[in-house]
């Protein structure tokens, strides 16, 4: 039984991929495949663009990688080892990434940057008079910028229990070998930090290869094209299977490439491994009149990064639509129009219906399924179990947009095609990984001596798995779905391709929205996610007891 | 010139007073702070070494003041000039053992050549040479605890601060190095401070040991001293090997005195006067138990204090035989070597007589 469900898991999670590599490798447009060639690839490599495509994506995903990972690991030190005051604004940092409605912080960043429109380059117009237009959404520069500080927190949460779990004698023999503190901190306390910060540095160099929402917002108008943005234009505008899937393979082959480091990353920490799992004291250290000036690094931070952000989309979503001038006016001439606007769109409810629907359901399906295939691997005698490992952990290498040209080649022609149940499988295989890797992780960590025992006293594997693994696992579970639940609403990437009118996806909605123009619109539907976000942070608060601090 | 005065020492944790008014003077050799966890020996040698700020009193290395709360001096941990080696010795993992060991000679800013033979000197000195590359997590428990000495012994520091650097060890390899952390801090020619809790170890290792409970220092002396003539009735449970009973002074002769035991039946025991103390007053008397001596027959007239008891079993235990012997409503265990004039066991409950040397017990009045 066990097994069985595993492979059917392992099925539903293998195919679209294996579609996307033979795909890659033969002829013609939409459905009508037939023949092997390579053609699609020499088209991709002999493109005069790949190098700058190449150049992009990995500029891109590097600044924002190390904008974004350099920024979170200071802020980790200034909350563990400081005594800056108001450090208490970024200590709710695990929580902002959750409630960042979908692709708001693009539409926000946008509104306060575009060249003509943003809110930015016109005031230092009216107040300073400055003409030249300083701040550009739609460059390099302004992708960076936001999807940098979209890789903060991940920075922040991979240096923090660093900082805070620090052995306080590796300072304290540096202080009696004659180190000050300034010393001692430069090269201690931070070098030790060094594999946690590679760690940090490539999973959010590989988040921005396979983000979506900036290159296709940001990118695209400003004619910045990484391959994320051209597998979606050839798929969406060109209807060019072959060459998405030719792209799709260079991006999975960087993907691939960076998870490689990943792990030699990971590796590297080993030798930092020396004696540890005290409890330890971590002193904080006086920095006298430093802590003003990372006071102000903090604040700057909650204002940039959070505060105006949200602010901007609430107070978009409540003006008559926008314009510089509009938007100035606020608040003498609120309305609610945009939202009963949106509330109003058939096509936003049923978004916003099916989005709720699909990631609860997903969020269940993917944690059970993990559990299950999670239980096959370690805990029974499967024959050949360990390849689901493998396949688990597969989807990680795919990025979410190459999964669903994989699923839209699957589902063409077939009546699942223009239905939920294509857009429900795509979201479960780009998320069991997650489930799965969780469960794993939790099941490795349950002594296996409490299943044996009973297996010795006569239970079949379904009274241990739902009498002694369910129950014990409960708690990671509980963060398991909050976590997945949260990633599925706002999910953009994987639903992009796969949503049809009559099975519309709610951020989809809002990414069209804003595509064409609606502004405000788009920005009244975030907000209304943002209130859906928050119940389930609330839910999550007091039913599960998940803390959102360290 | 003493090398280390402290004076008044007082720290409080919340509501742990780990010092409580500390005060003691040390000319040179090896110190031991010895105490069960949580006695303040760790706060003690860590406000020496400037980690931890005292509530109130002084602390003075080689007659310079280095931490003085009335004066508000506070020298910082990296300005006293010593060495600290640290109980998970703290060796930086991201440098290897050469570079833990030269850290603190290259921010003396001495020549390239200079911290090279220094370096090279003290891990000869701890027999590490041609590790030199290795990374800490690549070496064995004990080679990480030689290169954590050899990083304090190559500043030449002036004190070396010892915090139970060999409890992360086992039991083999920590006999083998206490010895030899003695030698070579004896062939260095330094004072250190040592803190721990075995009280083995404090009395292999030091010239001087102290005695800690709950922030307040109960004997400072030789280890000989201490282990002969514990000066409280914790320090003598705590030394361990020995029995201490319950007893009652009859009377004070000269340098002698008598007590009655009333665990023995109310036997009376000749031993000698302690420096206080009256007759009529009760007091704790501490018999080390090795030196009783056992036989089948009555001991000659006037041995001193003759017992008579019942042998209840016997054990062997390695090379030792453990002779149990009930003495009224105490059960003694005398441990004897094999190869000692052999007391004849005729099973359960066979007549023995025993003999305690008036050297071989100590009077405790407490106060």
């Amino acid at each position: 039984m066990p097994l069985l469900a595993s492979v059917i898991a392992g099925g539903a999670i293998i195919t679209p991929i294996v579609i996307v590599l033979v795909k890659s490798l033969s002829t013609g447009k939409l459905g009508a495949s037939v023949g092997f060639t390579v053609a699609n690839y020499l088209r991709v490599f002999g493109d005069r663009d790949i190098l700058p495509l190449l150049n992009n994506s990995i500029l891109y995903a590097a600044g924002s990688a190390l904008l974004g990972t350099g920024l979170g690991g200071l802020l980790a030190w200034i909350v563990a080892r400081t005594n800056t005051p108001g450090k208490a604004l970024v200590e709710l940092m695990p929580l902002y990434p959750i409630l960042m409605p979908p692709i708001m912080k693009n539409i926000a960043w946008i509104l306060l940057l575009a060249p003509k429109s943003g809110i930015l380059n016109n005031m230092l117009q009216e107040y300073f008079g400055i003409e030249a237009q300083i701040f550009n959404a739609f460059s390099m520069a302004g992708m960076v910028w936001v999807f940098g500080l979209a890789c903060v927190p991940l920075g922040y949460l991979f240096l923090l229990p660093v900082f805070l779990s620090f052995d306080p004698s590796l300072e304290e023999s540096a202080y009696i070998a004659g180190s000050r503190p300034v010393h001692t901190t430069l090269r201690i306390t931070f070098p030790l930090a060094v594999p946690a910060f590679l760690s940090a540095l490539v999973l959010n160099f590989l988040r921005g290869l396979r983000s979506f929402e900036t290159p296709v917002l940001q990118g695209t108008p400003g004619n910045i094209n990484v391959f994320v943005s051209r597998v979606y234009d050839s798929m969406a505008l060109e209807f060019n299977t072959g060459l998405a899937t030719a792209y799709s393979v260079v991006l999975v082959v960087l993907s691939v490439i960076t998870l490689f480091f990943y792990i030699r990353a990971t590796r590297f920490s080993e030798r930092y491994a020396t004696i540890t799992g005290k409890g330890y004291r971590v002193k904080v250290l006086d920095i006298g009149i430093w802590k003003y000036v990372t006071f102000l690094a903090v604040f700057v931070y909650f204002l940039v990064g959070i505060a105006i952000p949200f602010v901007v989309l609430i107070v978009v979503s409540m003006i008559p639509y926008f314009d510089y001038e509009t938007f100035m006016k606020f608040p003498s001439n609120m309305v609610l129009s945009n939202y009963t606007k949106v509330m109003k769109h058939p096509s936003f409810i049923t978004g916003l219906y099916n989005s709720l629907v699909l990631s609860i359901t997903i969020a269940l399906s993917t944690v059970l399924a993990g559990i299950v295939m999670a239980f096959t691997i370690y805990r029974t005698r499967t024959y050949g179990a360990k390849v689901f490992e493998f396949i688990g952990t597969l989807p990680l290498a795919f990025p979410p947009l190459v999964l669903s040209v994989g699923l839209v080649i699957v589902f063409l022609g077939t009546p699942l095609y223009n239905s939920l149940w294509a857009l429900g499988l795509g979201l479960f295989v780009a998320y069991f990984p997650y489930a799965f890797r969780n469960a794993s992780g939790s099941i490795v960590n349950i002594h296996k001596e409490l299943d044996e025992a009973a297996w010795v006293h006569g239970a079949k594997w379904r009274h241990v798995f739902f009498k002694i693994t369910l129950p014990i696992l409960k708690p990671s579970v509980g963060g398991a779905l909050f976590y997945i639940f949260i990633e599925a609403i706002r999910n953009v990437d994987v639903a992009v391709l796969l949503t049809s009118p009559g099975h519309e996806y709610g951020p989809v909605t809002l990414f069209e929205y804003f595509r064409v123009g609606q502004w405000a619109e788009a920005a009244a539907g975030g907000v209304i996610y943002l209130l859906i976000l928050i119940v389930a942070v609330s839910v999550a608060k007091f039913a599960f007891n998940l803390k959102f601090s360290l | 010139m003493a090398i280390l005065k402290v004076q008044g020492l007082i720290k409080t944790f919340k509501d742990v007073q780990a010092l409580d008014n500390v005060s003691f003077e040390f000319e040179k050799g090896i110190l031991s702070f010895l105490g069960p966890s949580g006695c303040g020996k760790t706060t003690l040698l860590r406000s020496i070494a400037g980690l931890e700020v005292p509530d109130a009193g002084a602390i003075s290395i080689a007659d310079q003041v280095q931490t003085s709360v009335e004066d508000g001096i506070l020298v910082p941990p990296y300005a006293r000039k010593i060495g600290f080696v640290f109980q998970n010795y703290a060796l930086w993992p991201h440098m290897t053992v050469y570079s833990n060991v030269a850290f603190g000679l290259k921010l003396r800013k001495l020549g390239k050549e200079e911290i090279k033979r220094k370096v090279l000197a003290a891990l000869e000195l701890v027999g590490l040479q041609g590790r030199e590359e290795r990374y800490p997590s690549q070496l064995s428990g004990g080679q990480q605890q030689r290169v954590a000495l050899a990083r304090s012994l190559a500043l030449e520091p002036r004190l070396i601060l010892l915090d139970e650097p060999l409890s992360n060890l086992d039991a083999k390899l920590r006999e083998e190095m206490r010895v030899e952390i003695r030698k070579l801090i004896k062939k260095v020619g330094i004072s250190a401070l040592y803190v721990t809790h075995d009280q083995e170890e404090a009395f292999t290792i030091s010239d001087a040991v102290i005695v800690m409970e709950a922030g307040k220092i109960l004997q400072y002396a030789a280890p000989d001293d201490i282990y002969n003539h514990p000066a409280h009735s914790f320090v003598a449970s705590f030394i361990g090997h020995a029995m201490l009973m319950d007893a009652r002074i009859v009377t004070l002769q000269g340098s002698d005195c008598l007590v009655t035991v009333p665990e023995f039946n109310g036997a009376t025991l000749v031993l000698p006067a302690p420096k206080q103390g009256a007759a009529g007053d009760a007091c704790k008397i501490v018999i080390r138990t090795t030196e009783i001596r056992l036989s089948n027959e009555k001991f000659p007239e006037g041995t001193d204090n003759v017992l008579e008891g019942l042998m209840t079993s016997r054990e062997h235990r390695g090379g030792l035989l453990d002779h149990r012997v009930q003495v009224g409503s105490k059960e003694i265990v005398v441990t004897s070597h094999k190869l000692c004039p052999l007391i004849r066991f005729n099973g359960d409950g066979g007549k023995t007589f025993l003999s305690i040397d008036k050297s071989a017990i100590s009077i405790i009045v407490d106060p």
